[in-house]
């Protein structure tokens, strides 16, 4: 048996999703961003936030955070966060670094079990998770998302952490059809799928939009059911410059570049916040379509470049 | 034996050798060193490590990234996790795990969340933990460091992200905490820890360097024995397979 003809379609034109994350985020809401660290993050939806203007955002994500998170506190749409790391991992994130130095953006003190426990409790409906695991960390007592309980049946001194809902998840994945069943091909998931089950509103960045007899002929690959996909969008590269795996690795020269400038600009070097600026407007403000930024970002031959080192993994 | 290796070599050579084989452990992100001890013991002595409570389980990498928790490093693996069963692994705990720190302290605490002013308004804000839990849950943890300067090694740490002996043996009995750094290496040096005061003490030294430089290059009163030998150096057969199999692009050798 085939889907009905007449069943509604949660794909949306790549032009459509910057007016459907205007109505899904209000400036001070909370984001929620998927993938971890330089993988899977949903870098073109991000530029969406980024050109929509938004201020005053809370961010959260899976436990390791960086670029994206950097340049949406660069573009300066952020006033919190509750990301438990934030780095590029061998150099830290300058942006983040400077505002929280400046004063200007507040970095809530979480981890990763306060953020997966968050969004497992939200996921499951419950107020909040138990968790039994930080004994000696100076980090819970100022974790705003925990509160110290004890165990009704036992009496030993647990946490609580609190359920994480946000308004907007942006996620990124290789493949989903055009009903919103999303399959991821990297080896990792993140907390992909806890974060599409605890956020209000969902859109999906995919690589690729493949037919849904492809989902239907091996349904323990649909890592995101469309019931919790409130829309997927078609962008080819629609991670870059971080890795969608297995399709095309991290630009680790891209996301060094942007580091080069945001550190200069922290450090307050001459003309750097200009160079920052400048950057931004180009590769967010001046492409908004993806072919424009793909095209600055070295066209066909740097994307095949990165599809060749994911190949050769 | 030879003395023609790498810091980062020695160190991964020298963690390699103290994991035991059957145990179960994790290397964490940006932890080249520790996945190359990992993968190390695999090959000479511990033939049935586990990896896992980071997603992936026992992955098989075919060289060393300088970020070791993504698709390019660890893609190739008996089976991936999500970051669900990171409760579990985080309750249960590990046999073993490793950090590094922006401050690590006397008795082996960890900064990684903020140097000067406070924790609102740093004066240096650091990237802070994904997961802080493995210090405390686990058996036990190595602190592995890229450099040995007085701004990494202090005295005390101006935020415990994680757990090492906190202020000693009393305030580890008040926390509950049962494990702890097993030892530190760093570039110089190998300290261990006194079982009385769970203060760092020189273990050995590095061939490259010596007690006065790894005392002046600590930021505390660091405890000397009065014999302090050699950090042993790799065996042909271990630089071979680290070399050889392990990090053939030579990332520790960079």
């Amino acid at each position: 048996m085939s889907a009905p003809a007449n069943r509604r379609e949660k794909r949306i034109a790549a032009e459509e999703a910057g007016a459907l994350i205007a109505r899904a985020l209000a400036d001070g809401d909370l984001l929620a961003i998927g993938g971890l660290f330089k993988q899977g993050r949903p870098m073109a939806l991000v530029r969406e936030v980024i050109r929509l203007g938004r201020r005053d955002l809370k961010l959260v994500s899976s436990p390791g955070s960086g670029f994206d998170v950097d340049l949406l506190i660069a573009a300066g749409c952020v006033a919190e966060t509750f990301l438990p790391a934030v780095t590029l991992e061998d150099r830290m994130c300058p942006a983040f670094r400077g505002a929280v130095e400046a004063g200007t953006l507040t970095a809530h003190c979480v981890d990763a079990l306060s953020i997966i426990g968050g969004l497992l409790a939200a996921a499951n409906g419950v107020p909040f998770q138990p968790v039994a695991a930080w004994k000696g960390s100076d980090v819970p007592a100022h974790n705003p998302l925990v509160a110290p309980i004890q165990c009704p049946f036992t009496g030993a001194a647990l946490y609580a952490t609190r359920a994480i809902r946000p308004k907007l998840a942006l996620l990124h994945a290789q493949e989903a059809d055009v009903y919103g069943n999303v399959r991821h091909l990297a080896t990792m998931t993140y907390a992909d799928q806890l974060i599409a089950r605890a956020a209000e509103t969902v859109i999906v960045s995919v690589d690729r939009i493949v037919p849904p007899d492809e989902i239907v002929a091996r349904p323990r690959e649909t890592s995101i059911p469309c019931i919790y996909v409130d829309a997927v969008v078609e962008i080819p590269y629609g991670a870059h410059p971080t890795g969608s795996f297995p399709l095309y690795s991290i630009d680790e020269a891209h996301i060094e570049h942007y580091a080069d400038l945001a550190e200069a600009a922290r450090r307050g070097v001459d003309g750097a916040r200009d160079r920052l600026a400048d950057y931004i407007a180009a590769q967010v403000h001046a492409s908004p379509r993806q072919e424009d930024y793909i095209a600055r970002a070295g066209g066909a031959a740097r994307m095949r470049a990165l599809e060749d080192e994911a190949a050769t993994l | 034996m030879s003395l023609d290796c790498t810091p980062a070599e020695l160190q991964a050579v020298y963690l390699s050798r103290d994991l035991e084989d059957g145990e179960l452990g994790a290397a964490g992100a940006s932890a080249a060193i520790p996945m190359a001890a990992i993968l190390l013991a695999r090959l000479t002595h511990a033939p049935n490590l586990q990896i896992a409570g980071e997603m992936f389980v026992n992955p098989r990498p075919r060289r060393l990234w300088n970020s070791m928790l993504d698709d390019r490093a660890l893609g190739a693996c008996e089976a991936s996790e999500t970051f669900l069963e990171l409760f579990g692994h985080s309750h249960r705990g590990l046999d073993f795990f490793f950090h590094n720190g922006m401050q690590v302290d006397a008795r082996g605490n960890i900064n990684l969340h903020f140097v000067g002013g406070t924790l609102e308004r740093p004066k240096m804000r650091g990237p802070g933990a994904a997961n802080i839990s493995y210090a405390a849950m686990s058996k036990r943890f190595y602190i592995c460091t890229t450099v040995h300067s007085p701004r990494t090694f202090v005295e005390k740490v101006d935020f415990v992200t994680s757990p090492g002996f906190l202020d000693g043996p009393e305030s580890m009995k008040a926390a509950g905490l049962k494990g702890g750094p097993r030892f530190c290496i760093t570039p110089l040096a190998v300290m261990d820890f006194d079982p009385a005061t769970l203060r760092m003490r020189l273990k050995s030294v590095h061939a490259w360097s010596s007690i006065e430089e790894v005392a002046a290059k600590t930021g505390f009163a660091l405890g000397i024995p009065s014999d302090v030998p050699i950090t042993p150096p790799p065996t042909a057969r271990e630089l071979e397979l680290l070399r050889g199999t392990v990090d053939p692009e030579g990332l520790l050798r960079s």
